[in-house]
């Protein structure tokens, strides 16, 4: 039973930290657009991920991102 | 019971941490343990988190967790996104982290390890730190407006516009200086030029992969792509063994900055998702990558620190660059501890993301101080080598010599002792020519580096691959802070410009794209010119430029957050913001007078241009160089001039901030505070930002 646990556990950790990472490195942030889309239900055309991806880092790198 | 446990805990903390910090501030001809450093750091964070940050958090900022923030106000999953609060930190830490925290305190160790060490800690603590959490809240309240608006509502029109000059120039200065650095840990060496050529083939595949195969598969991609760097790593050496390849990529100082120069116009010019995001994307990887192996190499190799805590260079004669500790340590270490930078992104992106107002203090404060622990990492990694070694590497040809039996003999006459055989030995071991005259921190600090690697794996064997993979490392993501910066930087020439003349302003348009790139590439490239031809290494006079400008840009944010706070009504905790401004104000004009009007020729660019035009009068120049030495005072008169217009700038900002705050003390003038009105926060006590389908 303890072991059960503890793998729970350990999957539950394992799992947190691999959204985490997607998150980090913007490998998620699509899903999370098409998610805010429908909750937000805008009559604004969806995006699809490659325009998605091409805004997105438009976006980022024409204000300061990088510091020295 | 519980609350005794902590008050012990605490207390027990406080004392490691003072008698760590005393071991390393009283050692005196015994060697001391780079675990000292450690411990004396994390303590000192541990404390200043948990306690003044804390207060400011409570007290002087009363922030709210009931209060909705933009994240959530305007929540769009494309410019504003709620995001976990640890997944918020690593990408504000992955955005102030730079090559700063890691050259600043490899030069200042010219001063001996104690000075920078305690700057490090200190000024982070009660200053650096403070900043970014402020601003970032300040921002947080204001949609996550950037430091220039914030500026422009807060303190006068005037101030607005100021500001956004001000971050010009000091971008075309860092961005100078940065390049400067890649050129001098690169010129005559093929193995870490084709390395760092080769991530360039390797980022356009990459963008190409990530725009046309898997658009956004960020994680795949980086990952197949740091596979292809650390391939790239080891086959420099092939290329360095082959003679044909090896002459291909072993480059001269100018050689190397004609060819930065066209990158960095390439990449403001080219669409962002073909080499500059991909670019991006491996930096943040192995930067990350590498920070964590370097704090886990201390931990395991635990090297004897061999620098004196304070060497005969603090009257400031020193051969990395000249003056004294006061003011130019602060100046020198910069971004470990304090960074104006850090003000542009804790109001540029964070306070879009950030879920909570109580999450700032993680994020502003929090950030900073892992920050200011790299920065101690570098520190303990330039120390850990034997003086003598690290002066030869970080001196100027100008004044130690270019052979190592000169370098030698000159070193040895400071009281460091070194022979000329270690210099030939350990370039040997990196596979390198020569490590001599690479002043710019990132060759010294890659030594560091891979000493304490090779202690941890492959020792001796895998020196060379150790010292490359270091200097990639670097390389690449100053490359990263080269091309983003280009690329903001064209985007301000063009506003700038678009207020002469409006078509410059639109994006999209292809002449005012080439032109304005080309505007900010000149002004880097030029003053990237000037230090490569400049026979004191160039560093000498640019570092501390550009540690002037930086931190003046520290102390605009601070004023604004000064200015805020008085608006606020927290009179009786202004000086959180205005304590750590007066010091910046004072230690940067005391630097610019100094570096303009200084009678040492070595530290005063107006003397320096007098002592060559003498020269030039008396007929002691040679005609051949006749042009090069009247580059060389046109160029000091230049720098001369740059640091005046810098500091004059931030004098006007203080005198207008200055002409507020009597105002608002006063009660001459209705105080009109620009915050975003209060909405409520829909968001139960639990959410973390994983909600609408991420659980």
């Amino acid at each position: 039973m303890q072991t059960g646990q503890a793998a729970k556990l350990v999957r539950r950790w394992v799992r947190q930290f691999w959204r985490g990472v997607r998150e980090w490195c913007g490998d998620a942030a699509y899903e999370r657009y098409l998610r805010s889309k429908a909750r937000l239900d805008s009559s604004e055309q969806t995006l699809t991920a490659e325009e998605f991806y091409v805004e997105q880092v438009n976006r980022r790198f024409s204000r300061p991102n990088r510091c020295c | 019971m519980k609350r005794i446990l902590q008050i012990f805990v605490w207390v027990g903390i406080a004392l490691l941490g003072a008698g760590a910090l005393a071991a390393i501030a009283f050692t005196r001809g015994e060697q001391l343990n780079a675990t000292w450093f450690v411990v004396a750091s994390v303590c000192c964070y541990l404390v200043a988190y948990r306690f003044y940050s804390a207060f400011i958090a409570a007290r002087v900022l009363a922030l709210d967790d009931k209060r909705a923030t933009p994240a959530e106000r305007h929540d769009d999953g494309r410019d504003y996104v709620p995001t976990n609060k640890w997944v918020l930190f690593g990408h504000h830490f992955a955005a102030i982290a730079g090559p700063g925290p890691l050259v600043g305190p490899t030069l200042a160790a010219q001063f001996g390890y104690l000075p920078g060490t305690l700057w490090l800690i200190a000024g982070a603590a009660l200053a650096g730190c403070v900043q970014d959490f402020v601003i970032l809240f300040c921002s947080i309240r204001r949609d996550g407006k950037s430091l220039g608006e914030m500026a422009r509502e807060e303190v006068s029109a005037r101030g607005g516009v100021i500001a956004q000059i001000a971050v010009l120039a000091i971008m075309v200065i860092l961005l100078a200086v940065v390049a400067l650095v890649i050129v001098n840990a690169l010129k005559s060496s093929p193995w870490g030029t084709f390395t760092l050529a080769m991530t360039i083939p390797i980022a356009l595949l990459l963008g190409l992969y990530l725009r046309f195969v898997r658009p956004g598969r960020v994680l795949e991609a980086s990952l197949f792509g740091v596979a292809l760097v650390m391939f790239a790593v080891v086959a420099g050496q092939w290329v360095a063994a082959s003679p044909s390849w090896a002459r291909a990529f072993t480059l001269s100082g100018l050689s190397l900055a004609v060819v930065i120069i066209a990158y960095g116009f390439a990449a403001a010019v080219l669409p962002v998702w073909l080499l500059l995001a991909p670019r991006d994307y491996l930096s943040a990887f192995i930067k990350t990558g590498a920070i964590l192996c370097l704090a886990g190499g201390i931990l395991l190799v635990r090297p004897h620190i061999l620098m004196p805590p304070l060497t005969r260079f603090i009257d400031g004669s020193g051969p990395v660059f000249a003056g004294k500790i006061f003011p130019f340590c602060f100046i020198t270490i910069a971004c470990g501890a304090v960074s104006g930078f850090h003000s542009l992104i804790s109001s540029g992106t964070t306070p879009k993301m950030i879920l909570r107002e109580g999450q700032s203090r993680l994020i502003g404060y929090g950030a900073m101080l892992l920050e200011s622990f790299v920065g101690v990492m570098a520190m303990v990694a330039a120390c850990a080598m034997p003086p003598g070694v690290y002066f030869a590497m970080n001196s100027p040809a100008g004044v130690v010599g270019s052979t190592p039996a000169a370098a030698a003999a000159t070193i040895s006459t400071w009281g460091y002792h070194l022979d000329a055989q270690t210099m030939t030995n350990l370039a040997h071991a990196v596979g390198e020519q020569s490590l001599l005259n690479r002043a710019g921190g990132a060759p010294s600090l890659a030594v560091g580096m891979a000493q304490i690697f090779s202690n941890t794996i492959g020792g001796e064997r895998l020196m060379s691959i150790w010292y490359h993979f270091a200097i990639m490392f670097e390389a690449l993501f100053i490359l990263t802070v080269l091309d983003a910066g280009t690329r903001v930087g064209r985007f301000m020439v063009q506003e700038l410009g678009g207020r002469v003349w409006k078509p410059l302003a639109r994006r999209s348009w292809m002449p005012g794209n080439l032109l304005s790139s080309a505007v900010i590439v000149g002004a880097w490239g030029y003053f990237l010119y000037q230090g490569v031809v400049d026979p004191l290494g160039g560093i000498n006079s640019l570092w501390p430029l550009f540690g002037i400008a930086n931190q003046l840009l520290a102390a605009v944010a601070l004023v604004v957050a000064t200015t805020i706070l008085l608006k606020m009504k927290e009179t009786r905790w202004v000086w959180i913001t205005m304590l750590p401004m007066a010091w910046l104000v004072a230690v940067t004009m005391t630097a610019s007078y100094q570096k303009i009007f200084d009678a040492n020729p070595n530290l005063g660019f107006l003397a320096k241009a007098k002592v060559l035009a003498t020269q030039v009068a008396g007929g002691q120049i040679a005609a051949a160089k006749m042009g090069e030495t009247q580059r060389l005072i046109f160029n000091q008169r230049l720098d001369a001039v740059v640091t005046g217009v810098l500091a004059l700038m931030i004098l006007v900002l203080i005198v207008e901030a200055l002409g507020q705050w009597y105002s608002i003390l006063s009660g001459r003038r209705e105080v009109v505070l620009h915050e975003s009105p209060y909405v409520a926060t829909q968001w139960g006590e639990g959410f973390t930002g994983t909600a609408h389908g991420d659980d």
